[in-house]
């Protein structure tokens, strides 16, 4: 396993390499110019060659590319906002708990949600309840979580008087509070990613209800409960936890969205914001710190499947 | 150059050996309507939104940016079916135009995919080597980024517009479908007729067009049409952010948007109906890309 191990770590470093000169030369290449808007709009500067001179624009790109990836790889250091100065590791790192407990509670949201039904799909094979639940997962692929989202915010206001809490409150100080802010948004995410997650536990606990080893166990007097629980449910999750890892972009690129419709001071919503003032620096660091946490995610979801099910060995 | 048949997989790959009475392309619509209920569903959805969006003109009587002050949050009613918004404009008129940009944008990004997608996956595939574990290498370093993440950043840079929109969500498509698309070449490539076409002194341009392309097509019609439902919502989310589509277009993601939430307390109708259109496009392109993938081309089941 150990060999293995390494050598998956060796390939992601010039993965990440490579992610670093995508991301930089997008940022760099790219028109639209945060120097020209900060010293018109905002007079950060006296002139615009003066700024560009601060800010270390007016190098060659491969020496900012040097300066920046020297920066992370030596010092940590991924350098500081455009506009605020300040260090973008610290803020990253003070939001990234919002976004973190977003993200845990959204895939608890769909894993319970899309486990339950499609045991119970999948057990209940064509059954009006298997039906019934092969619809749900249709319209939770069909109805985009931002419009979900929008609905949940608008309409309950109208009709019930209720809209969710919008000043947020950090789980440190009131958990139950926090619980309550984050509940609403990690349901909604959670409802609309649910769906490919019902659709492949059913096939794959369908398929591994079939196998020898399950008529062994119906045959031994086994109750349905255990047979199911026990012998069928480990081996079907498989899939679905690598399709989680799969998926794990797509709650990254949502919560952005979500952040911005429920006002959660995470990682998202700096994003955001950095992205509507073109800070460059903020982008490209976020960025690369979003695809190697990605990447990692990816690694140590290949080496669960050893743990999920000891068939898998690696060399 | 002499006429050469194209090797004909699809009546195999279609389940079971007909008699060939239709050509395949035919053949997968007449499947579609006897064992896919659902897929005939979807391609009836994607049909009438078609429709909808090229006869827009003529189906309403307002245009999609006509505004009437007097007549703003007015809800539904016989004049305005769908009722208006903060500055009069009738939504349903800007519905269906919002289909049209929809269409435009999915079909431009996604032929501009399928293209990119062909060409770099069988290039790849095909030419192998040093070039072929570059060329991934870099698809990979592109995969290990959160899509909407870096599409969102590439969009605030470059400014919003049809055009760029269309662009880069092609571009990005291409890249990501290019996996799937080599993935079957190379399968492919190890074939003995390709070997022997070479043999007979078939040049690679011959090989890669005669020999390969038409097996890789049925895979590239897959992708490209389940490919369709994620550009459509992938220029939504952006467009629901102002990176997309530009106003004053009418994108339903536009409608639904982040600046317009505070309207929508006083004319719910203004969320409603442009959700309820972005998730019927959706599901009809799913479910007709599912059924054509289950058709053309069971291999990519979970792809």
């Amino acid at each position: 396993m150990r060999p293995y191990v390494l050598r998956r770590l060796a390939l992601a470093v010039p993965t990440l390499g490579l992610v670093s000169v995508i991301v930089f030369s997008i940022m760099r290449l790219m028109p639209g110019d945060v120097v020209i808007r900060m010293v018109e709009g905002h007079a950060y500067a006296p002139t615009i060659d003066a700024l560009r001179r601060e800010l270390g624009l007016d190098r060659p790109a491969w020496v900012q590319y040097a300066d920046w990836i020297g920066g992370i790889v030596l010092r940590g250091d991924f350098g500081t906002s455009f506009w605020t100065r300040q260090p973008i590791w610290d803020e990253f790192i003070q939001r990234f708990p919002v976004t973190l407990e977003l993200a845990a509670l959204t895939i608890l949201a769909s894993v319970v949600i899309g486990v339950l039904v499609g045991i119970v799909s999948a057990i209940r094979q064509d059954s009006a309840a298997d039906y019934l639940g092969r619809v749900l997962a249709i319209l939770a692929l069909s109805v985009p979580y931002f419009g979900l989202a929008v609905l949940v915010v608008v309409l309950p206001s109208i009709y019930f008087k209720w809209t969710p809490i919008w000043t947020y409150v950090p789980l440190s100080t009131s958990p139950l509070e926090n619980l309550k802010i984050m509940l609403v948004p990690a349901l909604v995410f959670g409802v609309t990613r649910a769906g490919p997650i019902m659709r492949i536990m059913r096939s794959a606990l369908l398929d591994i209800l079939r196998q020898d080893y399950i008529r062994t166990a119906w045959s031994k007097g086994l109750p349905e409960r255990a047979i199911v629980l026990r012998h069928a449910l480990k081996n079907a999750l498989i899939p679905v936890v690598s399709l989680i890892g799969l998926q794990t972009p797509l709650y990254i690129g949502g919560s952005v969205i979500i952040e911005a419709i429920f006002r959660l001071p995470g990682v998202g919503l700096f994003f955001f914001e950095a992205l509507t003032r073109l800070d460059y620096p903020v982008v490209q660091s976020v960025n690369l710190i979003i695809a190697t946490m990605v990447v990692g995610l990816n690694l140590a979801i290949d080496l669960s499947y050893a743990f999920l099910d000891p068939r898998i060995r690696y060399r | 150059m002499a006429t050469v048949a194209p090797a004909s997989a699809p009546s195999i790959v279609l389940g079971r050996r007909l008699p060939r009475t239709r050509p395949w392309y035919l053949e997968v619509w007449v499947q579609m309507l006897r064992r896919k209920p659902l897929g005939t569903l979807g391609a009836a959805i994607v049909g009438g939104m078609l429709f909808l969006a090229v006869f827009a003109d003529a189906l309403t009587p307002y245009g999609f940016a006509e505004t009437n002050l007097r007549e703003r949050f007015v809800s539904a009613s016989a004049t305005h079916w769908l009722g208006t918004d903060q500055i009069g404009r009738d939504v349903a008129t800007r519905i269906l135009y919002g289909a049209r940009i929809s269409l435009y944008v999915g079909f431009g990004a996604v032929a501009l995919a399928s293209v990119l997608a062909t060409l770099l996956g069988i290039f790849s595939a095909y030419w192998g080597g040093r070039l072929d574990l570059l060329l991934q290498r870099a698809v990979d370093a592109w995969m290990a980024f959160p899509g909407l993440l870096i599409l969102m950043s590439i969009m605030s840079l470059l400014g919003p517009s049809v055009l760029n929109i269309t662009l880069v969500l092609g571009i990005a498509a291409g890249i990501r479908e290019s996996r799937i698309v080599r993935g079957v070449a190379l399968s492919i490539r190890e074939n003995t007729y390709i070997e022997s076409a070479r043999a007979m002194g078939s040049g690679h341009l011959r090989v890669t067009l005669v020999h390969i392309l038409p097996n890789v097509l049925p895979t590239i019609i897959v992708v490209a049409t389940t490919g369709l439902s994620t550009v459509i919502l992938t220029e939504a989310s952006l467009s629901f952010l102002g990176l997309g589509v530009p106003p004053p277009h009418p994108t339903w993601g536009g409608m639904l948007s982040l600046a317009g939430l505070d309207h929508m307390y006083r004319a719910p109708w203004l969320a409603i109906w442009p959700a309820t259109a972005l998730s019927l496009a959706v599901f009809g392109f799913n479910m007709l890309g599912d059924a054509l993938r289950d058709l053309l081309d069971p291999r990519l089941k979970g792809a």
